[in-house]
């Protein structure tokens, strides 16, 4: 048992402490960032720890992780198909590895596998390609046959019944789940710690900017003097970006996810299929955990529709036709800004001062460690990583596109 | 005392026939929905019990004396029905192959395996249950605050906790069952059954308007159903049971009413489109497998998919449990539970029983247990002055009603062995834990049942997800609707009309304003309006603000998830202060029942922890489905199209190996690929191309539209051309690619790729109805026609005496399109060559499919035509170095890349993609698409291998620069060879490069392409 635990236990409810605190809002930080999400929150978190800049506020407008840190089906992989994308991927998964004991909470990092299906020649093709370049970039990862397929998963249809059938898998054992909200929590945690201030029901309402340069944020509870400006909004980075005059190539979709009731553990992997359009793992607490792709429309809309519901059944049941009796039992939607290559946008923008850490898509929270840790670094030193040079913003108006598209899971 | 509450208390005047009497079972009566006479056999965990037909399985359980069924989620306590509504999930059981599973909501079936859930070894001895020693050590959370040290032995507490967790269990051999779907309409739907929605939905069906009226229960009434008082109607009193009967009977007799029962509503969409489910069956439905004439074998569940023109939510309300120290015990139920168990079942519900109430359902509760022939020792009254009238009554039958006192504690091991009375303050108005015991006045009473009735919350979820938005009432403690959407109503207990009376008026004016909705009749009179509003102002309140009683250790707001107020306090001081991260990290109404029974409590504890009201407060997000619904269901039918050409059966017949094509099954191959290369090449061969995707395009402006779509330039091509084109997305990508004819008189014919043309046609339409005011109409006739190519150097021989199209080469040369008739068939004839050959693809209506197919056959016997499939077709183009959009190209590649420059045209004023092909061209390409082949020509590359160049830097000390995208040993050259993409610099013909494959390394070089007729003179000939 934990020291933590044994002493609640003990002495009751008066040894606990808020793991973030209300802090009274400044009208001037060093550095301002606009939303509590997981990007936000790290952004924050690794300013104070690596850098050692404290003087630092996160504005949330509702509550933290109220966006798609909380609403993401919590899966976190590095199996990617790009080198570029691999690597800083991979950093993610490794920095995930450590965050528990970083934070001195649990995230709940369950490396269980992953397993990507490939139901044509041609998914077949690019999981080939994906385990070649994975081989090369150290990533374990590789292509398994349907009798490998069935001694992970016993429940899934492995025959040639389904519409369509399963001709192999790409699979990754370090892929697997984490507890989202808790590294929403842990991050706030480990921020507020280290000084930061995060402000929730804090919503900023115009971005100041005198000759090109960020002076200022306003917020509904007053002006904040800045020179430094994060955006780390998903679902509304556009409307954020305007307020500082920066028009960002991104357009917002809904993505819908469902969880269904508790059952006794039967799955241990992750199960992502792109030509059935769902993915679905069984989480700690027993519930099957699944979504699908984004939805063909864009919308601000987080409401959860009958036919995505009725279309995801459809297609679970097609590779797990033993669960037709489980039931369904909560239904939501996030949001997920997708740019032109199903890749971030990180960074500078012609606005001095403004930098913006968007277009997640739907790979946002598998990304927030190793964004937050170089978002950090780029604003301590003023220089891009190179790790995440290839997703500066300037790359629109280069012709510099990423090739992550293949790669960005089923979400397309 | 009246004659009337004389009959109320006694049990003699009600029972009809004392000799039937059955243990533990009430005298049958007309309020039951059990017939006594047809006693059902059905077994739990293993025991047979006896159960009557219309009994659920909680009912038949309870009635037999069993009060746990299962064992709850995190310290496995022992838990048994509260509520017997859709609701309880407190102890869902696993019924046949079927987990978490309702038990008040399933009605029992001859042979039925009960068994409980989340219990080991047994449901009596379960050794999980000892957590709730150390549950001081395992607080909210406790998850996140232990097991991650040291880091490596997580994987071995997880896999405890995941034991330990979840519910029901599956298995792999439940079969995949029938279910199905139904599409209904209604002008006016109506959801539940009670006394204002039978009273909305009669009003709605006398302006004849359609109505629909669902209610989950396998009966009509709500809560009269349940209830025997009698009630005040506009037409005088009335037994609540028998105007829940004469209700019925009207509705079920209307013609204008369709009434659907056991079905659930659980998702209410924009527009009034709204998800049911249906679960159990009566032999009155029509589809029920009962009625010989039903068709359906086994309705498992069913879909039901409403188009409602408007709306009335009469769904009722959840009675609302009071948290208290041990509340969860088995034995403590709501008021209405007493009454369910009562009045339809004739289940006894204990023998000595103590009441809690707040209200006057709760005086009429203790009234009800005392015509059953249950002692009740003592009824604690909340409120100050409760109803004078039933007071008098309890206490002249001996019944003390004590208003200054609280149960503080229920005690029992496996069930309620006794309650803890104290005397107690309370201030008043009444807060959430606004009543204190007072030290020293604690007695122990014992009982066997403790019955609760302190309040109602609406059940406004459905409401939440018609986007109404619900205010609290600080007098009544209740959430009500204060603005709903247009043709969405309210009526009854969700929207906080109580008494019967006010509910049948409610329900009234709510099917006369859904229906003047939608056109019928006028809408209610103001008249109606008028006494609706005075008559709910005038109403009692009915919940009481109190939700808890302070000083409990294991008091459980939520059952679903054993989270306690003390959990509630400690999220809170931990900073989860909202209500939606008190959700995300207590767990609070994250289980089965999606906090039907724990969201009016949490809101209460949770403001009350922040000093906060609770309005401030808020409620969550109220998300579908709002009862579960199986993945069965919502699946229906597996319906995933297969798309079949006309020939389809002729390639089976002919052994063909089928491969999935997009929607499509095509011929992989007949036999040997390698000889069906050899054949078409040598002499003659044909291949089913019906799957390509296939577009017409009319009217003067097709040029237009092709040079916005195309890279190439297309305003000269004349009538009678074909021209090969690729197309870009607007980052410069590849996206497709395909020839188009000009057919003459503003008519053209465009093929893409078969899996491209679905997404082509939408950005056609998109962009033509959106942007580009080009007098073009466009149709999608991929399915509509067939397509073959007929091809190798016999093609012309074998094909001119079947057409009146004059083949000869100058007449018909290479990417001309011709139209005629082949074997007397309307078609289009393109001169075009993916295999290298001389070839005639040919576009025929698709119902002449097979018969062009089998003629061009049987002519082309004498030159031994060969039936070829994909793959053969793969190779040969691969022979001729084209590349495949998708396979050779990926989200990367520009057409600078893929040796396109010949077929970009920046000259041209605007096509899709040429911003970005600007830039791109100016910057050069860092990769290029080349051919290449193995130096040892057994090595046949995997598609998808890497080319590599050693990096001692790198993981494996290889780093990658470029890979194989298209591999195949060629039969025609005897050679492996393929397309690989490398670094520019790296892609002159002659440049050797390693290829890593399966591990190993092996050297191919660049060579140029074509590889086969490089010139193309017989693709010309």
């Amino acid at each position: 048992m934990s020291l933590k635990l044994l002493k609640q236990g003990l002495n009751g409810s008066k040894s606990l402490t808020p793991m973030w605190r209300e802090q009274p809002i400044k009208d001037r930080y060093d550095v301002v960032i606009i939303g509590g999400g997981v990007h936000g929150l790290a952004t924050a978190y690794y300013l104070a720890k690596n850098h050692g800049i404290t003087d630092v506020a996160i504005l949330e407008k509702r509550y933290i992780g109220r966006g798609g840190s909380g609403r993401n089906t919590t899966i976190v992989r590095s199996n990617y198909l790009t080198p570029e994308g691999i690597l800083f991927y991979d950093e993610s998964l490794k920095l995930y590895e450590d965050l528990s004991q970083d934070f001195d909470f649990n995230i709940m990092f369950s490396q269980r596998g992953h397993l990507t299906l490939a139901h044509t020649d041609a998914s077949l093709r690019t999981m080939r390609w994906r385990a070649e370049v994975n081989q090369l970039q150290g990533v374990d990862s590789r292509v398994i046959s349907p009798d490998e397929i069935k001694e992970l998963v016993p429940f899934m249809d492995l025959s040639d019944h389904p519409r369509f059938p399963v001709m192999g898998a790409l699979y990754h054992p370090p892929g697997g789940v984490v507890r989202h909200d808790a590294v929403v929590w842990g991050y706030a945690h480990g921020a507020d710690k280290r000084g930061v201030h995060i402000h929730q029901l804090t919503e900023v309402t115009g971005i100041d900017v005198e000759q090109n340069k960020v002076v200022a944020v306003q917020t509904n509870r007053g002006r904040i003097k800045t020179g430094t400006v994060v955006n780390a909004t998903a679902g509304w980075c556009t409307l954020i970006a305007d307020m500082a005059g920066v028009k960002l190539p991104v357009e917002t979709r809904p993505l819908q996810a469902a969880v269904s009731e508790p059952l006794k553990p039967f799955l241990d992997t992750v199960i992502v299929s792109g030509t059935l359009h769902f993915y679905l793992s069984q989480s700690d607490r027993g519930e099957i955990v699944t979504g699908a792709s984004v939805d063909p429309y864009t919308s601000y809309s987080m409401d959860a529709t009958l036919g995505f519901a009725e279309g995801l059944a459809g297609h679970i049941l097609e590779l797990f036709p033993s669960l037709g009796k489980v039931r369904l039992m909560r239904q939501w939607a996030g949001l997920c800004d997708m740019t032109p290559d199903y890749s971030p946008i990180m960074g500078f923008t012609p606005v001095e001062g403004f930098l913006v850490d968007v277009g997640w898509g739907t790979y946002g929270f598998k990304t927030g460690p190793v964004s937050g840790k170089r978002m950090a670094e780029l604003i301590a030193t003023n220089r891009t990583p190179d790790l995440i040079a290839p997703f500066k913003y300037d790359r629109f108006f280069e012709g510099r596109l990423v090739g992550e598209k293949g790669a960005a899971s089923v979400g397309r | 005392m009246s004659t009337k509450t004389k009959d109320a208390i006694n049990p003699e005047s009600q029972i009809q026939n004392p000799k039937s009497k059955i243990q533990n079972r009430l005298s049958s009566h007309p309020s039951h929905k059990v017939d006594y006479t047809r006693p059902i056999e059905f077994e739990f965990n293993g025991k047979k019990y006896t159960a009557f037909e219309g009994d659920t399985v909680a009912s038949a359980l309870w009635a037999a004396g069993v009060r746990v069924l299962g064992r709850s989620f995190k310290y496995h306590r022992p838990r048994g029905p509260f509520a017997l509504t859709s609701g309880d999930t407190n102890a869902m059981v696993r019924v046949g192959d079927e987990p978490n599973v309702r038990p008040s909501m399933k009605l029992v079936e001859p042979g039925m395996a009960v068994e409980s859930q989340n219990v080991w070894p047994s449901l009596n001895a379960d050794i999980m249950s000892l957590t709730s020693y150390g549950s001081r050590f395992m607080p909210v959370g406790f998850y996140y605050k232990a097991f991650f040290r040291p880091k490596a032995l997580w994987p071995t507490y997880e896999k405890v906790i995941r034991n330990a967790a979840g519910l029901g269990y599956v298995t792999t051999d439940t079969p995949d069952t029938y279910y199905d779907k139904k599409y209904e309409f209604a002008d006016v739907l109506v959801i539940g059954g009670g006394p204002a929605g039978m009273s909305a939905a009669l009003s709605a069906a006398k302006t004849g308007a359609r109505v629909m009226l669902l209610d989950e229960n396998p009966y009509l009434g709500g809560h009269l159903a349940y209830e025997r008082q009698s009630v005040d109607t506009k037409n005088g009193g009335a037994k609540a049971y028998e105007l829940a009967d004469q209700l019925a009977q009207q509705v079920l007799a209307h013609p204008n009413i369709q009434v659907e029962l056991n079905t659930s509503v659980f998702d209410i969409g924009y527009h009034l489109w709204v998800g049911a489910v249906k679960e159990g069956w009566t032999n009155t439905d029509p589809d029920s497998i009962q009625n010989p004439k039903s068709k359906i074998q086994n309705p498992e569940a069913r879909l039901l998919k409403i188009r409602a023109k408007s709306l009335v939510a009469a769904n009722g309300a959840f009675e609302q449990p009071l948290v208290f120290e041990n509340s969860d015990l088995p034995g403590v139920i709501l008021g209405s539970a007493a009454q369910r168990l009562m009045h339809l079942y004739g289940a006894t519900p204990g023998k000595r029983a103590v009441v809690l109430s707040a209200n006057r359902d709760g005086l009429q509760v203790a009234l009800d247990l005392l015509v059953a022939g249950v002692q009740v020792s003592v009824v604690i009254e909340l409120r100050d002055q409760p109803d004078s009238d039933l007071v008098t009554v309890l206490e002249s039958a001996g019944v003390p009603v004590k208003t200054d006192s609280i149960v503080t504690k229920a005690q029992g091991n496996k069930g309620v062995r006794g309650v803890f009375v104290s005397q107690a303050a309370k201030e008043l108005p009444l807060s959430p834990g606004g009543i204190k015991a007072i030290r020293g006045t604690k007695e122990f009473v014992i009982c066997d049942l403790l019955v609760t009735s302190v309040g109602w919350t609406p059940a406004t979820g459905l409401l939440y997800q018609a986007k109404g938005r619900m205010d609290y009432d600080e007098q009544r403690a209740e959430f009500l609707p204060a603005h709903l959407p247009p043709k969405v109503h309210a009526a009854g207990r969700v929207a906080g009309a109580h008494s019967v009376k006010a509910e049948l008026l409610e329900g009234e004016m709510a099917g006369l304003n859904a229906a003047a909705d939608v056109g019928f009749g006028k809408g209610a009179s103001k008249k109606l309006q008028n006494e609706v509003a005075k008559l709910k102002a005038a109403e009692p309140v009915r919940t009481s603000a109190l939700t808890y009683i302070p000083g409990g250790k294991k008091s459980f707001v939520s059952f679903d998830e054993d989270v306690s107020i003390k959990d509630v306090r400690d999220s809170v001081a931990e900073g989860y202060k909202s209500m939606e991260l008190l959700k995300r990290y207590s767990t609070l109404s994250m289980g089965p029942s999606q906090g039907k029974y724990e969201n009016a409590n949490t809101m209460a504890l949770c403001a009350e922890a922040n000093n906060q009201t609770i309005p401030e407060t808020g409620t969550t997000t109220g998300r579908p489905p709002f009862t579960s619904v199986p993945l069965g269901a919502l699946a229906g039918r597996h319906m995933e199209p297969v798309k079949y050409t006309p020939m389809h059966d002729w390639h089976i017949a002919r052994g063909a190996t089928m491969m999935n094509a997009g929607l499509w099954k095509r011929p992989e191959y007949y036999g040997d690929p390698a000889a069906e290369v050899v054949g078409t090449r040598n002499s003659l061969g044909i291949i089913d191309v019906g799957t390509l995707g296939k577009l017409r395009l009319y009217g003067k402006d097709v040029p237009k539209l092709l040079e916005m779509l195309y890279t190439n330039k297309w305003s000269k091509l004349a009538e009678g051309g074909v021209r090969y084109g690729v197309m870009c997305n607007e980052e410069g990508i590849v996206s497709d690619d395909g020839v188009t004819a000009n057919l003459g008189g503003d008519e053209w014919y465009m093929t893409a790729t078969t899996g491209g043309v679905t997404g082509l046609y939408q950005d056609i339409e998109w962009n033509l109805q959106s942007g580009w005011d080009f007098d073009v109409h466009a149709v999608n006739m991929t399915d509509d026609y067939a397509a073959m190519n007929l091809t190798g150097p016999n093609a012309r021989e074998v094909l001119q005496p079947l057409t009146d199209i004059d083949l000869n080469n100058e007449a018909f040369p290479y990417m001309a399109a011709r139209q005629g008739t082949v074997a007397g068939v309307p078609a289009i004839l393109m001169r075009i060559g993916f295999t290298g050959e001389l070839g005639y693809e040919m576009h025929v209506p698709a119902g002449y499919g097979l018969y062009l197919w089998e003629t061009l056959m049987d002519a082309g016997e004498t030159f031994n035509i060969t039936p070829f499939g994909v793959e053969a077709q793969r190779i040969m183009r691969l022979e001729k170095g084209h590349f495949i959009v998708g396979q050779d190209t990926d989200a990367l590649t520009n057409p600078f890349m893929a040796h396109l420059d010949w077929a970009v045209k920046l000259d041209k004023s605007d096509f899709l993609g040429k911003p970005s092909l600007v830039r791109i061209q100016k910057r050069g390409v860092e990769q290029k698409l080349v051919g290449y082949e193995m130096l040892d020509s057994n090595i046949v590359p995997e598609e998808a291998n890497q080319i590599v160049v050693p990096n001692p830097d790198r993981p494996i000390g290889l780093e990658t620069i470029g890979r194989v995208t298209s591999s195949r040993y060629s039969p025609t050259l005897e050679k492996s060879l393929g397309l690989c993409w490398l670094p520019v610099d790296q892609s002159e013909p002659g440049t050797e490069f390693t290829v890593r494959i399966r591990g190993e390394l092996h050297q191919g070089k660049v060579v140029p392409i074509p590889f086969y007729d490089p010139d193309g003179k017989r693709l010309k000939s």
